[in-house]
């Protein structure tokens, strides 16, 4: 009976011997980090800070091609108004290259212009909405990728 | 040796009649453009999957003998389609022919599929010009689907079917479901989907219903 016993107190011993040495080695370390110094101090420049540029407009692949299969029908498939519809419309569909018109629209107008269609926002009733087949996310890439067509941004 | 020829001509005989039976849709390999059930790829033609809930026999049968264009710029799969670039090259079928597609694509039908234009009121002059504005300008269906205009002229964009001759080419029942629910017959097509309410798309349905080429001046 005594010789079990001692096997099984031997046996615990070692199954348990992982799990204490790895618990302790976690909680060494966070003191240990506390108590040693910065390896790295940075120090304070004098001289004025660089001016970071703007994030770059990220359009995804994803995105042009939802312009290509649902805008591109009436916008073209470079986006200069020319597409297949085009001809055969009362007004012309914009052409998303000339920054002149669109440096007057903000990003929500565009954003709603598609989501709600042309009459919303006091525009050609061509123009479908769009808010229940594109999602919101897409919609606004939608707008950055016009964006980027026309190189241009809200005044 | 006499008799095995014996044997195989009296098989052939008797599988002879089977094989007449055949689908001329398969025969005809109708499937290498037009997709025959749901799970299959987009292709080229038009879907008949559905053809018996979508098209009119009598369309059909006119159709299949002397095909006409009604997608000028083709259907979303064709890899022209952005530059509007289609040549209709659908085959020309006798009249005998034609008269068995047509049997075999009304039996190709959604059973799911419900009828909700079965005690439709013909629609009031209000009704068609309150229609004909909502077609126009507050659901833009005029952008890419060619209609008649007031003048019986034909008036729309291209990149969808034309509906100049709807009523006579369609369905109600299924025209009321695709406004409803195109999904539950294409995954992907390129028309906004339009949550109307239920009076405004079966006034919709009755007025594209109403669209037939007898009315172009």
């Amino acid at each position: 009976m005594k010789i079990i016993s001692q096997v099984s107190i031997f046996i615990y011993g070692i199954l348990l011997l992982p799990i204490m040495l790895t618990g302790c080695g976690e909680k060494q370390n966070n003191p240990l980090s506390k108590s040693r110094p910065p390896r790295h101090v940075e120090k304070k420049s004098l001289q004025p800070k660089q001016e970071v540029d703007p994030k770059p407009i990220i359009v995804t692949a994803n995105t042009r091609k939802t312009y290509q299969w649902y805008c591109a029908q009436c916008h073209g498939i470079e986006g200069k108004g020319d597409g297949i519809n085009a001809k055969f419309l009362t007004v012309p569909p914009r052409n998303h290259t000339k920054a002149m018109y669109l440096e007057t629209r903000t990003n929500k107008q565009l954003f709603e212009a598609i989501k709600f269609g042309g009459l919303y926002v006091g525009r050609a009733p061509c123009m479908p909405a769009w808010g229940n087949t594109i999602s919101e996310k897409t919609i606004y890439q939608l707008v950055l990728y016009i964006r980027e067509l026309c190189q241009c941004e809200a005044l | 040796m006499k008799n095995i020829l014996f044997l195989l001509i009296s098989l052939f005989s008797l599988l002879s009649p089977l094989l007449s039976n055949a689908s001329l849709i398969e025969e005809k390999k109708c499937s290498a453009c037009h997709r025959l059930s749901k799970i299959e790829v987009s292709k080229i033609g038009p879907d008949l999957f559905y053809a018996g809930n979508k098209f009119q026999s009598t369309w059909l049968l006119q159709y299949l003998q002397k095909p006409l264009t009604i997608r000028k710029a083709g259907t979303s799969s064709n890899p022209d389609f952005l530059k509007g670039e289609f040549e209709n090259s659908h085959p020309v079928l006798s009249k005998k022919d034609a008269i068995q597609i047509t049997q075999e694509l009304m039996t190709m039908i959604l059973s799911e599929m419900p009828d909700e234009t079965i005690n439709l009121k013909v629609l009031s002059k209000g009704q068609i010009a309150k229609t004909k504005y909502e077609f126009e300008r507050t659901f833009s269906c005029i952008s890419c689907h060619q209609s008649l205009n007031l003048a019986g002229k034909p008036r729309g964009g291209i990149s969808g079917p034309s509906l100049i001759d709807a009523g006579n080419r369609l369905q109600a029942s299924w025209v009321a479901q695709w406004l409803k629910n195109p999904k539950m017959f294409s995954e992907k097509n390129r028309m906004p989907i339009y949550k109307m309410n239920d009076e405004t798309r079966l006034r919709f349905t009755q007025f594209i219903m109403a669209l037939k080429k007898e009315n172009l001046r």
